[in-house]
């Protein structure tokens, strides 16, 4: 089957099996393994993606559902300018171990501070990253970055860019 | 060598039921993917896939009447928490619908695909039972869709009673009335998110002069397929709320589900927390009344 959609902005046209993952695509036709996979089943959240400016788990996305689709992956997050800060303040916080999880949860924190608009509790936030596990850190370090996101206006109208394009 | 697959994906419902018509082998649809892609064997051996994502009517439709709404099945979990008239008509359904999977998967999966996979424990089943929720089915035969309940769809876990032609098109949610009625929804899991739910309990009520009018109880992965506790609600219905009712009430509903022992939970704990569950929210509702 031949798709065509756009992959951090740049068009992609593939001859691939209908069936085919998108996390398979992404790591094996386009090189792009930042996109990790954890589990295959939608539960770790290691290989979220957004697709058409929502998050999603591209272990679920068959490639039959993306012709004209738009694919931000880490690496496209990476070369933004605005990336630097926000791997910055994961470091600080002491949120990244060994790494494995890191760019599903950077992609779905990126993605928790477009859908809320607001300052939000622990628990929020909480409910908002359940669908990325981390073996290696424990979980606050985590909630605490989003917390510090949250304050940086600037990093959100980065970040808003992303989505709208 | 893989088979070959065929694709098809049609743009509106003309065109998907007129496909169907035609079809002489058994399809297989696709509308959020979450489910069926981790079904190993049916996804690998599906030779034709429908990608009802595709069907205009089915993503974007959303028509508001007086006296209810419909639902395009294969509208994401996230578009249905996001429109603002079923926030403010059934608050319940968008509460089992933050609790599903996760955001990622509620990006994704469809309220379509929570039906049509009849699992016991898909977690809008019970909620769409006390919503009285109508199940329009495709394809239309003389213009009409076949028309059926949460409970009709649904004959064991795992299992619907579509024929191979036949999709959920619409989900048909009338509208509460009075427009304020009590709800409650509780999923009972390993963890909040992410985890399928060793039971659930949804309740909608309206009292009058103190007495409970009508109340509606549904608990999810409690038995085989998703039904209402109609003795339960039959023994509430007029009862003013107290304790001793309450306790009644509680253990009818114990008496009424018939859940079963598997990896996620036992018979006695499914059964005694549902009869907990309904105490917890009867007793909130009384607070809520004085």
């Amino acid at each position: 089957m031949k798709i065509q959609f756009t992959v951090n902005g740049q068009n992609v046209l593939l001859d691939v099996n209908p069936k085919r993952r998108l996390l398979d695509i992404l790591r094996d036709e386009l090189q792009l393994i930042g996109t990790k996979e954890g589990c295959g089943k939608g539960e770790c959240g290691a290989c979220t993606v957004f697709m058409d400016g929502r998050r999603v788990n591209s272990c679920l996305v068959p490639a039959l559902q993306l012709p004209k689709s738009k694919i931000w992956t880490i690496e496209g997050v990476e070369a933004l300018p605005i990336f630097q800060e926000i791997a910055e303040i994961f470091v600080n916080q002491g949120a990244v171990q060994c790494g494995f999880c890191f760019p599903g949860v950077v992609m779905s924190a990126l993605a928790y501070l477009q859908e809320e608009h607001n300052y939000s509790t622990k628990d929020r936030i909480a409910h908002g990253m359940a669908g990325n596990i981390c073996r290696c850190t424990g979980y606050t370090k985590i909630l605490e970055v989003v917390q510090v996101l949250e304050t940086h206006k600037k990093l959100r109208i980065g970040i808003e860019e992303i989505f709208k394009r | 060598m893989t088979d070959r697959i065929d694709i098809i994906s049609p743009v509106n419902l003309a065109q998907l039921d007129h496909i169907l018509e035609k079809l002489r082998k058994p399809a297989t649809y696709v509308a959020g993917a979450t489910d069926i892609m981790v079904q190993k064997s049916r996804w690998e051996q599906a030779g034709t896939l429908i990608d009802l994502r595709t069907v205009q009517e089915l993503v974007s439709t959303l028509e508001i009447g007086p006296e209810g709404i419909l639902i395009g099945a294969a509208l994401s979990f996230t578009d249905i928490i996001r429109y603002r008239i079923i926030q403010e008509k059934f608050p319940i359904l968008v509460e089992s619908c933050r609790q599903i999977g996760s955001v990622q998967i509620q990006n994704r999966a469809t309220l379509g695909g929570n039906i049509a996979n009849a699992s016991p424990a898909g977690d809008t089943l019970p909620v769409l039972a006390v919503l009285n929720a109508e199940l329009w089915i495709g394809p239309r035969l003389k213009d009409n869709f076949t028309k059926m309940s949460v409970d009709e769809i649904m004959t064991g876990p795992g299992k619907n009673c579509l024929q191979p032609n036949q999709y959920i098109a619409y989900i048909y949610l009338p509208f509460p009335e009075p427009t304020d009625p009590f709800w409650y929804f509780r999923k009972v899991g390993q963890r909040y998110s992410m985890a399928i739910s060793k039971l659930s309990l949804a309740v909608l009520g309206w009292k009058h002069n103190n007495h409970i009018r009508e109340i509606r109880i549904c608990a999810g992965s409690v038995s085989p397929r998703i039904k209402r506790a109609v003795l339960t609600e039959k023994l509430l219905s007029n009862q003013e709320l107290n304790s001793k009712v309450i306790e009644k009430a509680a253990t009818q509903l114990m008496k009424e589900i018939k859940p079963i022992t598997d990896i996620r939970s036992t018979h006695n704990y499914r059964k005694s927390t549902a009869g907990r569950l309904l105490q917890e929210s009867l007793s909130t509702w009384a607070r809520a009344g004085k």
